[in-house]
């Protein structure tokens, strides 16, 4: 499996909030397809690790390769990279003023010159594997918040990512509709998807994780597969924190 | 407890009704219906110096909606560049919109129409531009300064998230501005634009000093020539009257139309 050149890699990468060290040194690669789930307690850094991977948050110290490129480095088209990063957040962040249709079929259409016709078309395909083709002319502000964050991961799917990154995409969800989207999450992931999920849905990362991380205060502090880390935990800080959230 | 501090939000263009503020509906029809009364019994009663005074000021009118649209274009770019100056991250683009917005908020309009008309064409060499275009650049001037900071303001009441999954998408912060944020931002910034179009209409009175022919200005000639000076100012405080009513009307009616999408 090491012979495989890791499609994201971090290396060393520190970040600072004013005094606080949101990062510490850490470093973390990726295979192509491989699921990996980070969790940890808040303010532990996950989320900010992984919005550096594309870039919406810059690092103080240290490099990160996304399929190769240097995102770190200021002379790489971070706007392209993104392309092959799809993003989905806890907020969903659907655009209000498009349809939902229009949500998905936006960026293709700008940034890649798909045809409109084929974006669309493209775009029903997808929210028909999200199940919610129907809601395809609604405005997003009308749907459901577990629709709203299925078709937020249609509108990222809509670009052809390589990678997808969720940003504890079911924490703002109320619990009946947790089960829905990460019905969707684990269909991609069986699809082969590279993932990188943020989530405090212990259940999701025990089905679907290769990898298991855990952060504490800027570090990563364990890591290794759900079996392992759920059963057998070796630092007492991943103890600690799994004995309060299961 | 909350901390919020109280903030009077008081603006000096026409109140815009709000569908729901029963008050202020009827207070809009209340004054509506007596500017119209009043006009109907004023030409009825007296149709000698009031009809003809009402034939005499159209051209004015026009002028006035002529000055205000041009002013408020001008005033649209202005305040759209600023404003997008004011949050650029640029150090000195910031300061340059700054600066303009300190310096025209410090001067009286009256001061910068005098400055523009007048003191400009005393420097050697310039030569006096037209009434009408020193009216409009003066108070596009103006207004834009006060439409930067309603643009300022729209733009950043858009959630920061909104940027987030534009730029995560690829978009760039060009795009993401033009595509994601003003066709959002546009609904805040509208209802302001709207009252600040209506404020820049009564202000436009003030043109009528550099023998721009304004309704003011028309009025003024009315009441010179026949000393009907009571009805003349009557009639012409009249129409600004029902002017400005009718479109505070209308940019409410744009308001309420503009959140389409946010029907559940």
């Amino acid at each position: 499996m090491t012979d495989i050149s890791p499609i994201i890699d971090i290396r060393n990468v520190s970040k600072l909030f004013g005094s606080l060290r949101a990062l510490n040194n850490v470093s973390l690669s990726i295979r192509p397809s491989e699921k990996v789930v980070i969790i940890g307690p808040s303010g532990s850094g996950k989320s900010t690790l992984l919005r550096t991977i594309n870039q919406l948050e810059q690092v103080d110290q240290g490099t990160i390769l996304v399929d190769g490129q240097e995102v770190t480095s200021p002379d790489t088209d971070i706007n392209k990279v993104r392309m092959e990063l799809g993003m989905v957040f806890q907020s969903f962040n659907l655009f209000p003023h498009k349809t939902v249709l229009e949500n998905l079929t936006m960026a293709p259409i700008k940034l890649k010159n798909v045809p409109k016709l084929e974006a669309e078309s493209r775009a029903m395909g997808l929210l028909k594997k999200v199940g919610i083709q129907e809601k395809a002319h609604v405005y997003p502000t009308m749907l459901s918040g577990g629709q709203q964050q299925r078709v937020a991961i249609a509108r990222a799917l809509a670009m052809q990512p390589k990678i997808m990154l969720f940003d504890e995409p079911t924490s703002a969800l109320d619990p009946e509709m947790i089960g829905e989207v990460l019905d969707v999450m684990v269909k991609l992931a069986r699809e082969g998807m590279t993932m990188v999920v943020v989530t405090h849905e212990m259940g999701f990362a025990r089905e679907v994780a290769d990898r298991v991380v855990f952060m504490d205060a800027g570090t990563i502090i364990e890591e290794g597969t759900p079996e392992h880390f759920f059963t057998a935990p070796r630092h007492d800080r991943a103890k600690l924190f799994l004995s309060q959230i299961l | 407890m909350s901390t919020t501090p109280l903030s009077l939000d008081v603006s000096d263009g026409a109140a815009i009704p709000r569908k729901k503020d029963r008050g202020l509906f009827s207070a809009w029809w209340l004054s509506f219906i007596g500017a119209l009364a009043i006009t109907a019994f004023l030409c009825i009663t007296r149709p000698d110096p009031y009809l003809r005074i009402l034939a005499f000021v159209p051209d004015g009118i026009l002028v006035t909606f002529q000055v205000t649209t041009l002013s408020i274009l001008l005033a649209l770019v202005l305040g759209l560049i600023t404003g997008l100056g004011r949050i650029s991250r640029n150090r000195a683009l910031n300061l340059i919109a700054s600066t303009y917005v300190e310096v025209i908020r410090g001067i009286p309009l009256l001061v910068q129409l005098f400055y523009i008309y007048y003191a400009l064409a005393a420097i050697p060499y310039v030569s006096k531009l037209p009434p009408l275009a020193s009216a409009v650049i003066a108070m596009g001037f103006c207004y834009g300064a006060y439409m930067g900071e309603v643009f300022r303001a729209g733009i950043e009441s858009i959630d920061k998230g909104q940027t987030e999954a534009a730029r995560s998408l690829g978009f760039n912060r060009r795009q993401t501005m033009l595509l994601v944020i003003l066709p959002q931002a546009w609904r805040t910034i509208l209802p302001p634009v709207g009252n600040e179009f209506i404020a820049l209409l009564k202000d436009s009175s003030l043109v009528s000093i550099l023998a721009v022919a304004d309704l003011l200005r028309r009025g003024r000639e009315f009441a010179g020539e026949t000393f009907f000076y009571f009805e003349a100012y009557t009639i012409v405080a009249l129409v600004y009257l029902v002017i400005t009513l009718v479109l505070s009307k209308g940019v409410s009616h744009m308001e309420s139309r503009l959140n389409y999408y946010d029907r559940h």
